[in-house]
């Protein structure tokens, strides 16, 4: 279930750069800057969602309040269409140059929810850690799967799902993947228990 | 010297220095990576002309006759200026999207001395290329602004006779120039009698083509189309206000325009090419979007027509 989460995550964190693409184009066009941005964008999240996930982690984590990590993003990423068109349009009339409009407005939509995406990793494998012994394959597993999960999402999106569905409803649909997928782990008890010499204990 | 050979097979090989066969009398003159596309100017020695090129084989963008740099060397090109037929009076304010190596607004220029002439190109490597290599110039009447078309028509306040619309990137589309929302922009920027032309260079039909009409056709009342005799070219016109136009009234517009003008190409044999868009339409096709333009994976998918 963890594992499968992760992968998620990680599909949701590239699709969604791949669709910001489409979300800047009207106002700032395709050029390599707002390429640049996106990627500088989602990158920062990441890893600043990568430190305070670890700080988090250490802080008595629960299932639970991984849950109400991964529904933060999902609750963004829902109701995105409702203020990307006004940010993406205040930020036009602004006009601040070629290099900063699609970097702010990359910033303004896209950082929030790459933060809390990537919290998501270093908070599972606090989770999943159970024995000091086998925490490198633990984490090893977590990173592959995660890495994974954003070649498949990058693949699709940019070969398929942008053939069959709008950039809004796609961008919607996984908000709510990521609701749905939260769901369980707000009632789930997940803990490696007292056994922290077990080996892969905790699945 | 063994070294030397080993070096040059060895770059060679890991930096070919064109991504394209040349012809058997054609050479490089000049060739970039621009922010935007890879740009390569040839000479064809026998022929006599000079090309500009992007890196998909075969693929060549512009190119002029170095006898005669003035006139319009490709068939898309005079085939666009049918457009001037479907206006009452000589165009005064012209908009190009997408310069390539310049050479209609050039000739748009050279006839019509009076026509304000804007040119919007996003890549300046171009820009720079169609000054060195092409014989373009700017002057008080036909200046060059250097950015996005779509953010130019949405921040400009004029209003245009013709809007030319031919900002393809080599073979790559840019979807957010293809959209109902860009169209409606564009067309709050034509004057009541103005015209849209469009070159869309695509295989009759496809997934992108059948698009292409319907969201043309969701935005203007109607849609003329002029299909290139040798370049698998077409040329959409569009217009803002709603009277029809019929084949037998461009083609005596263009007539008149002959012989007014005295254009070094026969404009009426254009006209004569005039279809209405209603072969080409099929209600099917799905409209472009900002939200839903799949266009480049569209150009390799088959028509669903049928």
């Amino acid at each position: 279930m963890i594992y499968f989460i992760v992968f998620v995550c990680g599909a949701v964190v590239m699709s969604f750069e791949i669709l910001g693409s489409r979300v800047l184009a009207p106002n700032f066009g395709n050029s390599v800057f707002v390429w640049g941005s996106l990627i500088s964008v989602f990158l920062t999240g990441l890893s600043a969602g990568y430190y305070l996930g670890g700080r988090i982690a250490d802080i008595r984590p629960s299932s639970k309040k991984l849950g109400l990590i991964i529904i933060a993003p999902g609750v963004l990423l829902l109701t995105f269409p409702l203020y990307s068109g006004p940010v993406s349009d205040w930020i036009f009339m602004k006009d601040l140059g070629v290099r900063s409009s699609p970097l702010l407005a990359s910033a303004i939509l896209f950082l929030v929810p790459s933060v809390f995406l990537g919290i998501v990793s270093p908070y599972t494998a606090k989770l999943m850690i159970c024995s000091l012994h086998t925490s490198g394959k633990t984490i090893g597993t977590l990173y592959a799967l995660s890495t994974f999960g954003s070649i498949i999402g990058t693949l699709i999106t940019s070969f398929y799902l942008i053939t069959i569905a709008g950039v809004s409803s796609l961008i919607m649909g996984q908000g709510i993947l990521l609701i749905i997928l939260a769901m369980p782990l707000l009632f789930m008890k997940l803990q490696c228990g007292t056994d922290y010499t077990g080996s892969g204990g905790g699945k | 010297m063994f070294n030397k050979i080993y070096l040059t097979v060895l770059c060679s090989l890991l930096f070919p220095l064109s991504g394209f066969a040349l012809g058997p009398s054609e050479k490089l003159l000049t060739e970039k990576n621009s922010l935007y596309q890879y740009i390569a100017v040839t000479e064809d020695a026998a022929k006599h002309e000079r090309y500009l090129r992007s890196n998909k084989k075969d693929l060549i963008q512009g190119g002029i006759s170095l006898d005669a740099p003035a006139k319009m060397l490709f068939e898309y090109t005079r085939t666009a200026f049918v457009s001037l037929a479907f206006l009452p009076d000589d165009p005064r304010d012209v908009l190009f999207a997408g310069l390539g190596i310049g050479a209609m607004p050039r000739y748009l220029n050279s006839y019509y001395h009076e026509a304000n002439i804007d040119v919007v190109e996003i890549d300046t490597d171009i820009i720079q290329v169609a000054k060195e290599y092409f014989y373009f110039k700017e002057n008080k009447n036909l200046k060059i602004h250097a950015g996005d078309a779509r953010q130019f028509v949405k921040r400009s306040k004029k209003k245009y006779d013709i809007i030319f619309l031919d900002a393809y990137q080599g073979d790559y589309i840019p979807f957010h120039l293809t959209t109902v929302e860009f169209l409606r922009e564009v067309k709050s920027r034509l004057k009541d009698n103005g015209v849209v032309v469009s070159n869309i260079l695509s295989p009759y039909r496809n997934k992108f083509f059948d698009s292409m009409i319907m969201t043309y056709k969701k935005i203007f009342p109607y849609l003329y189309i002029f299909k290139g005799k040798k370049s698998g070219n077409f040329i959409f016109v569009v217009t803002k206000n709603f009277d029809l136009k019929d084949k037998d009234g461009i083609e005596a517009a263009a007539k008149k325009l002959q012989s007014l003008r005295q254009f070094d190409f026969d404009l009426p044999e254009t006209a004569s090419r005039f279809e209405y868009s209603m072969a080409y339409e099929w209600s099917g096709a799905n409209i472009l979007t900002d939200d839903f333009a799949p266009v480049n994976l569209y150009k390799y998918q088959d028509s669903e027509a049928k």
